[in-house]
C-alpha cells in the first residue's frame, strides 16, 4: 500500500449518525449515573451524587427525563435505520449472519496463531454487530422494564404483580451488564485497539478499511457500492416509508403517553399517618382525674 | 479597692454556686419560714378537706399521709413549702388562681427548680400546644402526681394508663392492638406510648421528621434478633423494607433531605399505628385479603394484582417470588459470563497483536 492510498478516506458515519451517537453517549451516561446510584444508594458515593442531584425525587425525575430522551433518540434511530433499510436498501450491512460467528472464531484462531490470516469482514465487523444488537436488545428491555416500574398501577392491570420487582431486578442487572459491556468491549475496540476516529471525523482511512473491513473495501473498489437509485423509485419508496414511519412513531408515542398517564400511580399529597382518631379525648371515669393538685386552703385561726 | 471587693464577692459567689450545685433544689426552695410537714398535715390530712375556687370548682386539698410517706419526695425529706413557696404564714390565704388547671400549669414551675433536665423543651408537642393557647396540654403534674410519685416515676405497664387521661380514644385502640393487649397481660417486651413517642421531648407524630424516622423506632425492636426470637417473629422486616422502593426512598430522604416532606410509606402507614395487629391476624391491615385496600390508601387506582408488586418483606427465593429470584440469578450468571468472555477475547486479541508486532520488528 502506498502512502498516497493510505491518505484516501472512506465515509463511514454521516453527520446525522455522529450526532445520534453523541446524543446517545450523553443520554446513556446520564441514565447510567442516575440509575446506578439508585441501585447502590446505600453506599456513600452514590449518596454523594444523589445529594448533588438534589435528593432522590429529583434524581428519579432526571432519570425519567433522560429515559424520555432515550426513547426519542431510539425513535430517531428507527427512522434513520428504516430509511437505510427500506428506502436506500443499504441497511442489510448490520444484519447478523453465520459469517459473523465464523469471523469471530477465525479472529480468535488468527490471534492464537492457528491461522495465517485474519477474517475478512464487511462494512461492520462481528464485534460491531454484536454491540449494535446488544444495544438494541438492551434498549428494548430497559424501556419495557423501566416503563413497567414507572406506572406499576397500569402494568398490574394486565400483568401479574410479581413482574414489577422482577422488572426492577432485570432493569438493574441489564444496566450493570450494559455499562460493563460498554466499558470493556466498546472502549477496547474503539480506543485501545488502533484508535478509531470515524465517530469524530466521519471517515476511515484506506488502511483502516483494509485492516477491518476488507470485504467492504473490495466492494467499494469494484463499484458494487456505487449504485444509484432512480429518482422515481426513491420517491415512491419515500412516499410509503415516511407515512408508515410517522404513523408508527405517533402510535408508539401515544401508547407510551397513555400508559404513563393511564391512571394515577400514587397520591402526591403528603398525608399524615392513618391514625384516624382524635388526639385529645379526655378519659372521663367516675372519679376526678389526678390533675387536681392539692392547694393550700385558708385555715381558720 | 472597689474592684477587688467586687472580685472577691464574685469568687465567693462562684464557690457558693459550685458547692451548692448538689443542693440547688433545697437551697433555692428554702424560704423565710420553714415549717415541717406535720404542721401542714395537721389540716391537709383531714379527709374531705377542700376549697371552692373562683371558677366554682371544688378542689380536693387532702393529702394521704401514708402514700405521701412512701413517695420519692418524702424519701428525699422534701418539705411542702419547698414547692408551695407562696405559703409564708399560717393561716394562709387561697392563692390567686381562678381554676385548678391554671394552678397546675403555674405550679409546674416549682418542679423545674429541681427537675431542670426534664423541663419540657420547646420541641415537645405539649409545650407547643400550650404555647398555641391549649390549656389542656399536659404539664408535669398531669402525669406525675407530685405528692405520691415514686421511683421509677411511672412503671412501664402504667404508662398507657397515664396517657389515657387525655388520649382515651387512642388508649382504647392501643389496648386492642397486638402490643397493648400483650402489655395488659403483663408482657414487658411490648412498646408502650413513650417507647415510640418519647417522654418529655415528645414530638408531634404528624410532623414530617416523626414520619420519616419512624421505621427506626419499629426496627429498634423488630430488628432485634434476641427479642424477636422469643416470639418467632422474623427480623429482616426492616432490611427488606429498606431494600424495596418505599424503604429506599425513606432512607434517602432521612440521609439527604430530612427537612423535606415525603409521602413514601413507613411501617405504620400499612400496619396501622395504635390499632396495629399481628400481620397473621385476619383483621390486620396487611392480611392478604385487606392488602389491596391498604395499598389503595396511596394508590387509589390499584387493581387486584397490584399488591403482589410488593414483596411482603420477603427476599426472593425459589419458593417466594421465584420470578424475581430467577431474574437475579440470570444476571448473576450472565454478567460474569458475558464480561468474562469479552475479557478473554480481548486478552487473546492483545496477545495476538503483540506477537505480530514483534514478528514485524524482528524481520
Amino acid at each position: 500500500m502506498s502512502d498516497d492510498s493510505a491518505q484516501r478516506r472512506y465515509p463511514r458515519f454521516s453527520l446525522s449518525d455522529r450526532l445520534e451517537h453523541w446524543v446517545q453517549v450523553v443520554v446513556f451516561t446520564g441514565l447510567a449515573i442516575t440509575g446506578l446510584v439508585q441501585t447502590w444508594s446505600e453506599s456513600w458515593f452514590p449518596k454523594v451524587i444523589i445529594t448533588g442531584l438534589g435528593g432522590i425525587n429529583s434524581t428519579r425525575f432526571i432519570h425519567r427525563s433522560l429515559a424520555v430522551a432515550a426513547l426519542i433518540a431510539t425513535a430517531y434511530h428507527l427512522g434513520t435505520a428504516g430509511y437505510r433499510f427500506f428506502v436506500k436498501r443499504t441497511g442489510h450491512h448490520m444484519l447478523p449472519g453465520f459469517n459473523d460467528v465464523r469471523a469471530a472464531m477465525r479472529s480468535v484462531s488468527f490471534n492464537l496463531n492457528l491461522r495465517p490470516d485474519p477474517p475478512h469482514q464487511g462494512k461492520f465487523t462481528f464485534a460491531e454487530k454484536a454491540e449494535y444488537w446488544s444495544i438494541i436488545w438492551g434498549t428494548v428491555l430497559m424501556a419495557v422494564t423501566g416503563l413497567m416500574m414507572w406506572n406499576p398501577i397500569a402494568t398490574t392491570e394486565i400483568l401479574p404483580g410479581e413482574l414489577i420487582p422482577a422488572a426492577k431486578a432485570a432493569h438493574g442487572g441489564e444496566a450493570i451488564l450494559a455499562v460493563l459491556a460498554i466499558l470493556v468491549w466498546h472502549m477496547y475496540f474503539v480506543y485501545v485497539q488502533p484508535f478509531n476516529r470515524s465517530m469524530f471525523t466521519g471517515y476511515l482511512t484506506e488502511e483502516e478499511m483494509y485492516e477491518e473491513h476488507r470485504l467492504e473495501l473490495e466492494a467499494i473498489r469494484s463499484g458494487e457500492r456505487t449504485i444509484t437509485i432512480p429518482p422515481e423509485t426513491l420517491r415512491r419508496r419515500r412516499r410509503i416509508f415516511f407515512p408508515v414511519y410517522g404513523a408508527i412513531v405517533i402510535l408508539a408515542a401515544a401508547s407510551v403517553l397513555l400508559f404513563l398517564s393511564y391512571q394515577e400511580g400514587a397520591i402526591t399529597t403528603v398525608t399524615p399517618p392513618p391514625s384516624g382518631s382524635e388526639v385529645y379525648t379526655p378519659y372521663a371515669p367516675a372519679t376526678v382525674p389526678p390533675s387536681a393538685d392539692a392547694a393550700p386552703p385558708t385555715v381558720e385561726p | 479597692m472597689v474592684n477587688r471587693t467586687v472580685r472577691n464577692l464574685l469568687i465567693f459567689a462562684a464557690v457558693l454556686l459550685a458547692l451548692g450545685v448538689g443542693s440547688t433544689c433545697r437551697a433555692s426552695a428554702q424560704v423565710a419560714v420553714e415549717w415541717d410537714n406535720a404542721t401542714c398535715l395537721e389540716c391537709h390530712s383531714e379527709p374531705g378537706f377542700s376549697t371552692e375556687l373562683p371558677s366554682g370548682e371544688d378542689l380536693d386539698l387532702t393529702i394521704d399521709e401514708d402514700q405521701w410517706n412512701r413517695s420519692i419526695h418524702a424519701e428525699w425529706n422534701m418539705k411542702c413549702v419547698f414547692c408551695h413557696t407562696e405559703i409564708t404564714a399560717i393561716p394562709h390565704d387561697s392563692p390567686s388562681f381562678d381554676n385548678s388547671r391554671e394552678y397546675a400549669i403555674r405550679k409546674s414551675e416549682a418542679c423545674i427548680v429541681c427537675h431542670r433536665e426534664q423541663e419540657v423543651i420547646e420541641d415537645s408537642v405539649h409545650a407547643q400546644a400550650r404555647e398555641d393557647g391549649n390549656d389542656q396540654a399536659a404539664v408535669c403534674s398531669d402525669c406525675h402526681d407530685p405528692h405520691y410519685t415514686t421511683d421509677p416515676p411511672i412503671s412501664h405497664t402504667a404508662i398507657p394508663e397515664t396517657c389515657r387521661s387525655c388520649h382515651a380514644e387512642i388508649y382504647d385502640q392501643y389496648t386492642e392492638s397486638v402490643h397493648g393487649s400483650a402489655l395488659t397481660e403483663g408482657n414487658p417486651d411490648v412498646p408502650t406510648c413513650t417507647d415510640c413517642h418519647g417522654v418529655h421531648e415528645i414530638a408531634g407524630p404528624s410532623r414530617g421528621t416523626f414520619h420519616l424516622f419512624s421505621p427506626e423506632i419499629c426496627a429498634s425492636c423488630h430488628a432485634d434478633e434476641e427479642l424477636m426470637g422469643k416470639y418467632g417473629i422474623k427480623t429482616d422486616v426492616f432490611s427488606t423494607y429498606v431494600a424495596d422502593f418505599h424503604g429506599r426512598t425513606i432512607t434517602l430522604f432521612q440521609e439527604i433531605t430530612p427537612d423535606q416532606a415525603t409521602n413514601a410509606p413507613v411501617c405504620i402507614s400499612c400496619h396501622g399505628v395504635h390499632d396495629i395487629q399481628s400481620a397473621d391476624e385476619a383483621g390486620s391491615t396487611v392480611a392478604k385479603e385487606n392488602l389491596l385496600t391498604t395499598c389503595q390508601n396511596c394508590h387509589p387506582n390499584a387493581d387486584a394484582a397490584f399488591p403482589e408488586a410488593w414483596m411482603s418483606h420477603y427476599s426472593a427465593s425459589p419458593a417466594e417470588w421465584p420470578i424475581v429470584y430467577y431474574v437475579r440469578l440470570f444476571y448473576r450468571i450472565v454478567i460474569p459470563v458475558v464480561i468474562g468472555g469479552m475479557l478473554i477475547y480481548i486478552t487473546i486479541d492483545v496477545t495476538g497483536r503483540r506477537r505480530r508486532r514483534k514478528a514485524v520488528q524482528s524481520v
